[in-house]
């Protein structure tokens, strides 16, 4: 078997700025810059202003790689957030039309997200036995099934009392909202990853579940909550989904899950478990994100756009793989 | 001790259960809309399904080995866009270079995700992830930008779903050569025994001299070979190749071979099971409409009927280990 890479003994400590440009963050930052002169190249368009303006539209896709980098952490994987993104914009569209108020809509959005995220957590943690992928490949055709029950035979609903949802689209200055809340979120889930007892639970669980559980790690109550928490920022992803487009159809929301996945793995967390920080899944999204813009500016299709994500992901994860056989070959 | 009762018999053997529940299904089918059973609908359901049916083949070798393909459908739109593409423009006019050609495709894409996955222990998951993006958008490329083949420009190769070889339809030959030779294969080759062992315990496999990542990278490489098969049989009896063709379908797919029993964690599984799996799922699509369920319900019934599945299996397994353990206390 493959040793994990950059985890072995005789590793020597390098130089501290050598080392961190050579860490897989450093590397992301560096491409960050990359991506961003080549923008700038490539469409007479791309500054920070436009930037700014365009980016909303993706950026709620980014919500969702905050949890989905804890629930890989821990090994695991959630392909079902895309349905509860479709099930939460359209719930909450529909109290949306009634005319309630605009808190209330907030509140419809985080309680389906909530009570989704729950139901995955309940089956998971009740049936251990069972593979995260199957539970989550159930529910995701289930929430989806019900968001297109509820839509009826048109498929689609639009709102009509976009009041409140035109205020989640504001600025300060030339910072979006959205912007804001994506900061301030990442900054909390990086540091209870990182710093907490909880974040540092997470990892012992990813690295080994039966050594955590005899440790004293709460294993079921840790999943069930981050599988809860995963279903709340799909409802906040759904919230701003719906404000950017002002409805929800049956297609609302899809992919998004691979799209978080994506994000997450090209950042350096490992799909196995115990490896990797929120910060390189950061970085990476933002990468996407500015590759979006940029390519989105001189009407590049999105398929070209999925093809370079595609590429990048693989590239990502095969790489240090390669290189780090190379290297006990060449020792050997 | 020794004779086991019927009941015991069926709940042991997971593919006897999925008979009996096939056949209630026909049943309660049959006697709320009768028009289910007749020759025309069942090739109806047979040819509908064909794609996934097939493809449900080589995901029970990519399952037993304890991995997950969800780039099919994308090779499967890959291989079928480009036929769809030569028809059109009239670089090819055969049937049979036509499906030559879409299983080459599948197979090369197939063969690249195995090295990737056996070579640069890239997890099956990411891996196929990355190419389900990269083979969609190929096939995107390949129909110059979202351009359709129609059943007009097809030319003949639209006619051969239709066709009929010795009385039964073409495509339900290529389901039941596929299958006949995937039933021998798996149950009676030593290959066929290689990937179980490998499913079941890949430290094992290797230690008594299975080259672990040359089955790895065959078995992805038979999954590419169906998918572009499948992307064959999908223009053909669709009789249009667009190059978002089948999007999400791998995951009816999997939940085939899901229902049908086969592990994920690998080592587990028949065709037999396959099979069924995939039959349950095309009955279910089939028979809500005829019953008189909105096509609305569909998606929530077959992700109820999944969940139940693999829940149910879960608790089986559960009473059975406790059996056993019971039946060892002095």
């Amino acid at each position: 078997m493959a040793g994990k890479s950059g985890r072995s003994i005789n590793n020597v400590p390098e130089a501290p700025l050598k080392k961190m440009i050579l860490s897989w963050e450093g590397i992301l930052v560096i491409l960050l810059v990359l991506v961003n002169i080549f923008c700038a190249f490539y469409s007479e368009f791309y500054n920070l202003s436009s930037l700014l303006r365009q980016m909303p539209i993706y950026l709620a896709e980014v919500f969702l790689l905050l949890p989905m980098a804890y629930i890989l952490v821990l090994g695991e994987i959630d392909i079902s957030v895309g349905s509860i993104v479709c099930l939460t914009a359209t719930m909450s569209c529909i109290v949306c039309n009634t005319g309630a108020p605009f808190i209330v809509v907030i509140l419809t959005a985080l309680v389906v997200g909530a009570v989704c995220g729950a139901v995955n957590g309940f089956i998971l943690t009740r049936f251990t036995e069972l593979p995260p992928m199957i539970v989550t490949l159930a529910t995701q055709i289930i929430f989806r099934g019900i968001a297109e029950v509820v839509l009826g035979d048109g498929g689609s609903i639009s709102a009509t009392n976009t009041e409140g949802l035109i205020l989640l689209t504001g600025k300060v200055g030339q910072i979006p909202y959205i912007l804001f809340l994506l900061v301030i979120l990442a900054v909390i889930f990086a540091v209870v990853l990182g710093k907490s007892t909880f974040g540092r639970r997470v990892y012992a669980i990813g690295t080994n579940r039966l050594t955590a559980h005899y440790s004293g790690v709460h294993v079921q109550k840790l999943r069930f909550i981050i599988y809860t928490v995963m279903g709340v920022c799909s409802g906040i992803c759904g919230l701003f989904l719906l404000s950017s487009s002002f409805g929800a159809n049956t297609t609302t929301g899809k992919g998004f899950e691979m799209d978080a996945i994506a994000m997450a793995v090209f950042g350096g967390i490992s799909s196995t478990g115990g490896k990797g920080n929120l910060a390189g899944g950061i970085i990476s999204a933002l990468i996407i994100v500015c590759l979006r813009v940029g390519l989105g500016q001189r009407n590049v299709h999105a398929q070209v756009i999925l093809l370079i994500l595609g590429i990048l992901l693989i590239c990502a994860v095969a790489l240090p793989n390669l290189i780090g056989q190379a290297r006990r070959a060449v020792k050997r | 001790m020794k004779e086991k009762s019927l009941l015991k018999k069926i709940t042991g053997s997971r593919e006897a259960l999925l008979v009996v529940i096939l056949i209630l299904l026909f049943a309660v089918v049959t006697a709320l809309s009768p028009s289910f059973l007749t020759p025309k609908s069942l090739m109806e359901v047979l040819k509908n399904n064909s794609v996934t049916i097939i493809m449900a083949l080589g995901m029970l070798c990519v399952m037993l080995v304890g991995g997950i393909d969800i780039s099919i459908m994308s090779t499967a739109a890959l291989s079928g866009m480009t036929i769809g593409m030569l028809l059109k423009y009239e670089k090819i006019s055969s049937t049979l270079l036509a499906f030559v050609i879409a299983i080459a495709i599948g197979t090369l894409c197939g063969a690249l995700i195995g090295l990737i996955i056996s070579r640069a222990d890239v997890p099956p998951i990411i891996a196929t992830m990355g190419f389900m993006y990269i083979y969609r958008a190929m096939a995107y490329l390949v129909s110059n930008g979202g351009e359709w083949a129609g059943a007009a420009t097809l030319g003949n190769y639209k006619d051969f779903a239709n066709k009929s070889f010795l009385g039964v339809n073409s495509i339900l030959w290529i389901m039941v050569v596929c299958y006949l030779f995937f039933f021998i294969f798996m149950k009676w080759t030593r290959t066929g025994r290689k990937i179980y062992a490998v499913g079941s315990n890949p430290n094992a496999a290797e230690v008594s001299g299975i080259n672990v990542k040359n089955i790895k990278l065959m078995v992805y490489t038979m999954m590419g070979f169906l998918a572009g098969l499948g992307g064959a049989v999908h223009v053909a009896v669709y009789a249009s190749a667009m190059p978002d063709l089948q999007q999400g379908g791998e995951m009816n797919v999997i939940a085939a071979c899901v229902i049908g029993g086969v592990s994920m964690s690998g080592g587990r599984g028949t065709v037999l099971g396959a099979l069924l799996g995939a039959l349950i799922l095309a009955t279910i699509t089939r028979a809500l409409p005829l019953i008189g369920v909105s096509a609305l319900w569909q998606n929530m019934i077959k992700g109820v009927l999944i969940l139940v599945v693999v829940v149910v299996n879960v608790v089986l397994q559960r009473i059975a280990d406790n059996n056993a353990l019971k039946g060892r206390e002095m």
